[in-house]
């Protein structure tokens, strides 16, 4: 049965990240009818889980905000969260996509009053910290999440701890019984702003991700950064909890590599720079970042950031892809081998912690997608065959807040123009 | 005008009622505030609670209410009335939440409850509904200015979307920069060859488009009005002058190369040194086979340098030059190299960069050269001497030693310089001086008007505001589009310097803003960031001084003066963003749902205790944006802080009026805190100039707190950023601790 | 070949990618460094295998081809594993070293350039390497005194081989071979002539 939320003069947005939020908000303040369907509880994305923004060095939930603001006060958006996209039928200006619904386990009731996190004790990986810290099963995603709604996580579901989150709920928010639902809809054109996922770090082996407590990921250093994140803002080492005040950051983990991703991601040299100041900001003269590049792409005037951060007497740059790290059984510490190749220097250089600057890997990446769609040797969308679907923002090319934001809007328009051939051809 | 009945309603839900007192919170409403019905229901948002408010409104002719439940930014859905004038009391996140538990704090918390109840319904009572001005009749037509392909790609993407377009360019032609291009990077997979540009197919599109009208030799000689009414005088070079209404613009008006003459030192102007535009030229005579020098001999070697003249501020040059990337070059090279090895693989090319910048895929371009040979040297070129046989010095910084090359040609990659009109603060300090009778100022204001893009006759000025390097930029990261002209949007490389595939993404965004700037007019709402809003600033000229501080604070140059100096709202312009009414000396700007009084009575409402009780009260102005977000997540995190506080959420701290401050000093609050955005040249404030205007005004304060024998500590600014939901709470405490340090406010007892 | 290869033109990149194994990947490097850092030997290395395909680029051809570095590969294959732009570093390194050596420009007395003739020599011979007669002629390779040393230090290892039937003492007379002895060598022979004849080599070098 076709449900009866959108029709074909309807935009459906896939992905509620930045890039969706926008190609959705932007299709809505012209007047047109939008679903954005979000495969996690939360709008937001990654972006949500960024700390600052380069290079005005500004918090990603400032925007958030307005957004999440406009989403709330127009009609003319409908979101869905913890729906996937399972298949697209038809074509330009009339598609029928089938949904998938999972169970949040919690209804519209809920008031976000915390009363089941409190009832329950069983935790799992707080996905928002990257698996830095656990959160309760029952748990509000992060502290801006929308719809600002509860999650019953499923690995609770059925067991005692299930029954006390739902004994605990003073307004019946909570229902055990939800079902996976299957929907079918009708759409005149479709926006993918499916996003990207970190580089699996666990695949470069030489750097040890998965055997050496100090070396992580650039997103997981975000989550350290942050207030909001698993360490309180401070940027303490997993292996034994201390300050880490000289940090290597490794550019390239995964990107620019045929063996991993072929393709550069662009934002990693911007989101490394911004960390060096993570760092600056946290311990002043006293920290001291190093940054092992291959070319620092500061594309246009993200020049001045790079500028200014290569002044910064705190921050030291080596031309080199790192070929191995090893580990000082000793401290902990982390030692980068390589060459600088500025002159052919050999170094074994140990710091207290490693930033791994992964790339941008497709969100779909693995994931079977409809014929009809056009996608690169790196799996980002480039549209589909009969111009009704359209990527945008991180899905459609490695792309940093702003330029997929540009992207976004300019997919929205796309998809615009098809619901105008629509409404046109039926006026007709 | 239907007549009008207050109501309140309290939601004891959510722990409220466990921990307050709600019938003393009923009583308050009822008695205080003068509600003329006053509920509290044990779960509001539930569809049973809406519906009592609904039935209420249906029934019993509730039009303005208090809603005294959970924060404003929490159940918006649930809780949204369009008809009704509705304040909302945060007794959940700004009470319940922040206060300590435990009955020591009964009674503060509960005082605390009382007085967001008296705020909430001193608030409503001086709220209208916004009634909007809807205007179906607005233009809806769209000015692209600039025929390149980021305006052509404009004009088109708008046209498809059922838009008329009028379109501007002020050569003879459409095509722009493009139709001196061989050829263009590939946008699409394999990114492996050159391809042809396009732009002749566009421009047959263009030309033959239904919704689009093409004014050729043409340029702005004024663009008078607003969103959904701007009149275009369109002048041609023949000296005809055609008038336009549209409703929008969108301005690509792209940019120009950096002059070759200024880099000598790089051979700029020699014999066989070109730019990148330079050798497009010679490729297109050459059409495909040997690329000939201007002698006509066949180029058998040829250097390409990258950042020529470019990211001169880092660690790279003196800044001389330009100091950012234009981002285009080093893939533009990588084209033009192929060139040569397309034609003939025996033609040397090196390509000298220092830090290859081929984002994205274009890795894959950059691979597809080197197969073909092209040769690429990380160096910093020292030197190049142009002539018969050119001469590259440099040093290579991977073999780390000076070397130098000869070469037949030499490319230097320079930089995009855009086109962007009048430095607005240039205008504005010529204005000034031309005003004042200076002869050379009033001669020089007409020379800047010749290169006005836009000719706008707004009173602050001509063109957009340019951000660093005369970029018609705007400076978010969130929201790339929002310009401080309402309704006018900058794309392409006028923007921002940028290559032709995100010339084209970028067009098609900013044309979609224009048609939601038409949109947007036509439903009276508000544009970003308060997408929507139906409000709009009124002004009761018969009490205003002329003082003009409305129209040179207005961040988006919304209003302009009469004759007699009074202001000119131009609602479609407005963000609504307030700046005008924290500016007014005389308090005659307000807003049907936000205005000195709707603020002003809430100081007023609250109950301040007497200087023995020991109880300071402390009123915080907190951006709606960032702060009071950040304040509700100290709430949701259950972080704690001082009782003592009454927070009022505004649009921006820079429509703080002074006002409020003083009528909260009389009144004997102990201190006054005001949270906003980070200001300066980094500013992080949506409506740009507004935390840094209440900065200002602030600065100006100590005087009266001087006369009224109060310390200047008592009124304070803060930075605050939506991440600083703990340091916040920290920041009430100490702010608490040191006014209870320092003692009451003398002025006590006597407001 | 006399005159000064000119710098930074294409004249000796086209020259390796004509002569040398897997040369034509020479102009794909990056320039990561990421081969340099992996080589177990590296520290040995004069120039690290990225330095060289620069210095190849920058027509630097009396410096690549008189190196010794490419001589110290081991075959480890770690810079292959790991190089982001997939170049065979390995087979272009044992492929320069051969082309230099074939040139004669390769370093006088470097050990590994011997090792490899010695190698070659005793596999043609019969077909099959004779280890006896390799290990010997190893030892007594810089004259009969110090191979006298060499194979006396050697002793109880090359005991240990014989009694785990791993060195036969008797290949020392002449020791097991192909079927076709004769064959091999004429087809090894002809395989340097088609070598030779593309690559424009007299047969000199060998």
């Amino acid at each position: 049965m076709t449900a009866s939320i959108a029709t074909n003069q309807t935009i459906l947005v896939v992905g509620g990240g930045i890039a969706g939020m926008t190609a959705a908000l932007e299709a809505a303040e012209c007047g047109k009818q939008v679903l954005l369907v979000e495969k996690t509880p939360t709008l937001g994305g990654r972006t949500a889980q960024l700390y600052r923004y380069f290079p005005k060095m500004c918090h990603p939930t400032c925007g958030m905000e307005i957004n999440l603001k406009r989403i709330k006060g127009n009609p003319n958006v409908r979101v869905m969260t913890m729906t996937q996209v399972v298949a697209v039928g038809g074509g330009r200006g009339d598609y029928n996509v089938t949904l998938k619904v999972s169970p949040r386990y919690v209804n519209e009731n809920c008031t976000a009053c915390r009363k089941c996190g409190e009832a329950v004790s069983a935790e799992i990986p707080d996905a928002y910290n990257y698996g830095l810290g656990k959160v309760k099963a029952a748990y509000l995603p992060h502290a801006m999440a929308y719809p600002q709604r509860y999650v019953i996580d499923a690995s609770i579901v059925g067991t005692p701890e299930g029954e006390k989150a739902k004994a605990a709920c003073p307004v019946n928010a909570v229902d055990l019984g939800m079902q996976e639902e299957t929907l079918e809809i009708n759409v005149g054109a479709v926006v993918w702003a499916t996003g990207w996922r970190p580089f699996d770090a666990n695949k470069i082996q030489p750097y040890g991700y998965d055997r050496i407590a100090n070396v992580i990921t650039s997103v997981e250093f975000e989550r350290l950064a942050d207030p909001h994140g698993p360490t309180g803002g401070k940027l303490l080492r997993p292996s034994d909890g201390k300050e880490a005040k000289n940090i290597a950051f490794i550019q390239c983990a995964g990107s620019r590599d045929e063996n991993y991703l072929r393709h550069c991601s662009r934002i990693c040299c911007m989101a490394s720079l911004k960390q060096t100041q993570y760092v600056r900001e946290a311990y002043g003269d006293a920290g001291k970042s190093t940054v092992y590049y291959i070319d620092i792409r500061a594309i246009d005037r993200f020049e001045d950031f790079y500028a200014m951060v290569w002044k910064d007497p705190t921050v030291s740059f080596v031309k080199s892809k790192v070929a191995r790290i090893a580990e000082n059984e000793a401290n902990g510490n982390p030692v980068l081998h390589g060459v600088d190749t500025e002159g052919y220097h050999r170094y074994a250089t140990e710091h207290d912690l490693v930033v791994l600057a992964v790339g941008m890997e497709p969100e779909v990446s693995g994931v079977k997608l409809p014929d009809d769609i056009i996608i690169d040797s790196s799996n980002f969308i480039e549209g589909s065959k009969d111009g009704g679907m359209f990527g945008a923002g991180a899905a459609a090319s490695p792309l940093d807040v702003n330029r997929a934001v540009q992207s976004a809007t300019a997919a929205s328009l796309k998809a615009i123009q098809v619901i105008h051939k629509n409404a046109s051809t039926e006026a007709a | 005008m239907a007549d009008i009945k207050y109501a309140a309603y309290i939601c004891s839900g959510c722990g409220i009622g466990d921990t307050l007192n709600v019938g003393a919170l009923e009583k308050v409403a009822t008695k205080e505030g003068k509600m003329a019905v006053v509920k509290s229901h044990p779960f509001l948002c539930s569809t049973e609670g809406v519906d009592l408010i609904k039935n209420d409104i249906a029934n019993e002719g509730v039009t303005h209410f208090c809603i005294a439940a959970c924060s404003r930014r929490a159940k918006a859905e649930a809780f949204a009335f369009p008809g009704n004038a509705v304040s909302r009391a945060n007794l959940r996140e700004g009470v319940l939440w922040v206060v300590a538990e435990g009955p020591a704090h009964d009674e503060v918390r509960q005082e605390m409850a009382e007085d967001y109840i008296r705020m909430g319904c001193a608030e409503v009572k001086k709220m209208t509904c916004p009634a909007g001005s809807a205007n179906a009749a607005s233009s809806r037509r769209i000015m692209v200015v600039g025929g390149g392909m980021s305006g052509m790609t404009a004009a088109l993407a708008a046209a498809d979307a059922g838009y008329e377009v009028v379109l501007i360019e002020k050569t003879a032609q459409l095509g722009g920069f493009a139709n001196n291009l061989w050829k263009r990077v590939p946008f699409n997979a394999p990114h492996a060859e050159a391809q042809p540009t396009g732009v002749a197919e566009m421009t047959a599109k263009v030309s033959g488009h239904a919704k689009i009208k093409i004014h050729l030799n043409s340029t702005l000689a004024e663009t008078a009005g607003a969103p959904g009414r701007f009149i275009a005088k369109i002048a041609q070079e023949s000296g005809a002058v055609t008038e336009e209404t549209v409703g929008a613009i969108v301005q690509a008006t792209g940019f120009t190369t950096y002059d070759l003459a200024k880099l000598p030192e790089l051979g700029g102007g020699q014999a066989n040194v070109v730019d990148q535009a330079g050798l497009e030229a010679l490729a297109k005579a050459a059409d495909g086979g040997a690329i000939k020098r201007a002698d006509g001999s066949a180029v058998k070697s040829v250097v390409f340098v990258q950042c020529a003249g470019q990211r001169g501020s880092g660690g790279n040059g003196d800044g001389s030059h330009l100091d950012y990337c234009s981002g285009h070059c080093c893939a533009t090279s990588i084209k033009q190299a192929t060139y040569f090895k397309d034609a003939n693989p025996d033609v040397d090319t090196v390509v000298m960069y220092q830090d290859l910048r081929v984002p994205g895929m274009g890795e894959d371009f950059y691979r597809s050269a080197q197969k073909k040979g092209v040769i690429f040297t990380k160096a910093k070129v020292n030197k190049v001497a142009g002539g018969n046989s050119c001469r590259v010095d440099f040093k290579d910084l991977i073999l780390d030693e000076d070397a130098s090359i000869d070469a037949d040609l030499v490319v230097l990659a320079t930089g995009q310089v855009p086109t962007s009109g009048v430095n607005l603060d240039e205008w504005t300090t010529t204005v000034t001086a031309a005003e004042s009778g200076d002869e050379a100022a009033k001669q020089k204001k007409s020379e800047l008007q010749k290169i006005s893009v836009l000719n706008l006759n707004y009173r602050q000025g001509p063109d957009m505001p340019q951000f660093k390097y005369g970029f018609a930029d705007s400076h978010f990261i969130c929201f790339p589009y929002e310009t401080r002209r309402t309704g006018v949007y900058a794309a392409g490389p006028t923007r921002r310097p940028m290559d032709m595939f995100q010339a084209q993404e970028d067009a098609t965004g900013a044309a979609l803003k224009a048609i939601q700037a038409v949109e947007n007019v036509a439903r009276g709402a508000a544009a970003h960031p308060r997408a929507g809003d139906l409000s709009f600033p009124k002004a009761r000229l018969e009490g205003c001084t002329q003082c003009k501080r409305c129209t040179v604070e207005c961040p988006f140059g919304a209003i302009d003066e009469d004759e007699k100096r009074f202001p000119v709202f131009n609602q479609e312009r407005c963000r609504r963003c307030g700046t005008c009414m924290g500016a007014c000396p005389v308090r005659v700007i307000s807003f049907e749902n936000y205005s000195c009084d709707t603020v002003g009575m809430q100081i007023k409402a609250v109950n301040v205790p007497d200087e023995f009780e020991e109880k300071p009260r402390i009123l915080i102005l907190a951006c709606e944006n960032d702060a009071y977000p950040a304040l509700d997540m100290a709430g949701i995190q259950r972080l704690t802080y001082s009782a003592f506080v009454r927070t009022i959420p505004v649009r921006c701290l820079g429509s703080a009026n002074t006002i409020w401050i003083t009528d909260a000093l009389n009144q004997g609050y102990d201190g006054v805190m005001m949270m906003g955005c980070k200001r300066g040249d980094d500013y992080q404030c949506h409506f740009v100039k507004g935390s840094e205007m209440a900065y200002y005004r602030m600065s100006k304060i100590d005087d009266t707190l001087k006369q009224l024998s109060l310390e200047g500590e008592r009124v304070q600014t803060y930075e605050v950023a939506i991440t600083d939901s703990a340091r916040v709470a920290k920041m009430i405490d100490d702010y608490a601790a040191q006014l209870i340090e320092m003692g009451p406010s003398p002025m006590k007892g006597f407001g | 070949m006399t005159t000064a290869t000119p710098k930074y033109r294409n004249n000796f990149l086209k020259e390796v990618e004509a002569n040398v194994e897997e040369g034509h990947w020479v102009k794909m490097c990056m320039q990561c460094g990421v081969c340099a850092g992996s080589c177990p030997l590296g520290p040995h290395w004069q120039h690290s295998p990225q330095k060289i395909f620069m210095m190849i680029r920058a027509g630097k051809r009396e410096e690549v081809l008189t190196s010794d570095s490419m001589w110290m590969c081991t075959s480890c294959y770690n810079c292959i594993v790991r190089c982001p732009r997939k170049l065979p570093i390995t087979h272009i390194m044992h492929g320069l070293a051969n082309y230099a050596h074939r040139l004669g420009m390769a370093p006088k007395g470097q050990p590994t350039e011997a090792i490899a003739k010695l190698f070659w020599d005793n596999l043609v011979k019969t077909g099959r390497v004779n280890e006896l007669k390799f290990s010997l002629a190893m030892y007594f390779k810089d004259g009969f005194v110090q191979g006298i040393k060499n194979a006396m230090a050697m002793q109880g290892i090359g005991l240990g081989l014989v009694k785990a039937k791993r060195l036969n003492p008797m290949e020392i007379l002449g020791g097991h071979a192909c079927k076709d002895k004769s064959g091999i060598q004429k087809m090894v022979a002809k395989a340097r002539e088609i070598e030779d004849r593309r690559k424009g080599f007299s047969g000199a070098g060998a």
